[in-house]
């Protein structure tokens, strides 16, 4: 009777133990799986993060160009109408040419 | 303690432990997870913040190189047309020495020039001087004797000085003007219209720019 009951309850220590056994390899997977979500997630962050980074340098190029232009096209303008109002008074400069010339002003 | 109450305390036990192990395994994951969610969250605000920093130099820089171009082609209108004021002006000379310039006649601007160039040298202090003019082949036909001597009796009166004045024999190349000089060659005031322009280039350059692009 005694011994039936000591081996009884071997066996349930012997249960035990497989079962910390399996707990502690679950706790492995469970760290694993976790290990493994992180690098998937600072993987994703990365991408996201290459993405945001192309798309704002885009956008500033993009504005950047845009106002570049404007100003090109505003000074190419301003070009052409400085060029005008000089052809109209270039005769009074050639007359302030020759009279500096001349020793007359 | 029966056989069966230790049986159940012993198994009770274990199973509180392997609950106990996976749930602390599953909280530190749990944790974990968060926390790496969160310095991820903070370190992509940073890589944009860095982004947008960067976008703004590069759009500001080409906001910039555009802005110079524009300074650059309003120069470059500047330079262009200066130039054909002066190069309108050089050729407008020959036309000069045939008609005149506002009412003054070849003789008299050559003549004006003499006289700045022969008072510059009796401001030096000599008493008396003896200079000479020398002028283009094409110039000479515009001076005589007596207005040299006519000049020079005026400016040795208002100096108190006395000078002589002479037609030199020796020429320069040159579309227009005088070179006064003493005879020792040792004073000489060059105004030729190629050196005048060369002196006065730079306050003549802005007076032109002035001129030329001023809204009348």
């Amino acid at each position: 009777m005694v011994v039936e009951a000591l081996k009884l309850i071997r066996e349930v220590e012997e249960e035990g133990r497989k079962r910390l056994e399996e707990a502690k390899e679950s706790v492995a997977r469970i760290l694993k799986a976790a290990d493994e979500e992180m690098m998937g997630l600072t993987e994703k962050a990365r991408e996201e993060v290459k993405r945001i980074a192309a798309e704002i340098a885009a956008r500033y190029a993009k504005e950047g160009e845009r106002e570049a232009e404007m100003i090109k096209k505003a000074a190419e303008a301003e070009a052409g109408k400085l060029k005008a109002t000089a052809a109209s008074n270039l005769e009074i400069a050639v007359n302030l040419v020759l009279e500096k010339m001349f020793g007359l002003r | 303690m029966g056989t069966n109450e230790i049986v159940e305390k012993i198994r009770s036990e274990a199973q509180a432990e392997y609950e106990r192990m996976i749930n602390e395994a599953k909280e530190n994951a749990k944790k974990k997870l968060e926390e790496v969610r969160k310095e991820l969250e903070l370190q992509k605000k940073r890589f944009i913040e860095a982004d947008e920093r960067k976008g703004v130099e590069e759009k500001e820089r080409m906001i910039r190189a555009a802005r110079q171009h524009a300074r650059k082609l309003k120069w470059m209108v500047e330079e262009e047309m200066s130039e054909k004021a002066f190069e309108a002006a050089m050729k407008r000379i020959k036309e000069v020495k045939r008609a005149g310039f506002k009412g003054k006649s070849y003789q008299n601007i050559l003549a004006g020039l003499i006289m700045d160039g022969t008072r510059s040298i009796a401001a030096e202090g000599s008493e008396a001087a003896e200079l000479e003019v020398l002028l283009s082949e094409e110039d000479v036909a515009y001076l005589n004797h007596s207005l040299l001597k006519e000049i020079a009796n005026k400016i040795s009166q208002d100096n108190g000085v006395k000078l002589q004045l002479s037609l030199s024999d020796e020429r320069v190349k040159s579309a227009g003007g005088v070179i006064v000089r003493r005879k020792d060659g040792k004073i000489e005031v060059n105004h030729t219209f190629e050196q005048r322009m060369a002196r006065f280039s730079t306050g003549l350059r802005e007076d032109i720019v002035k001129t030329l692009f001023s809204r009348r």
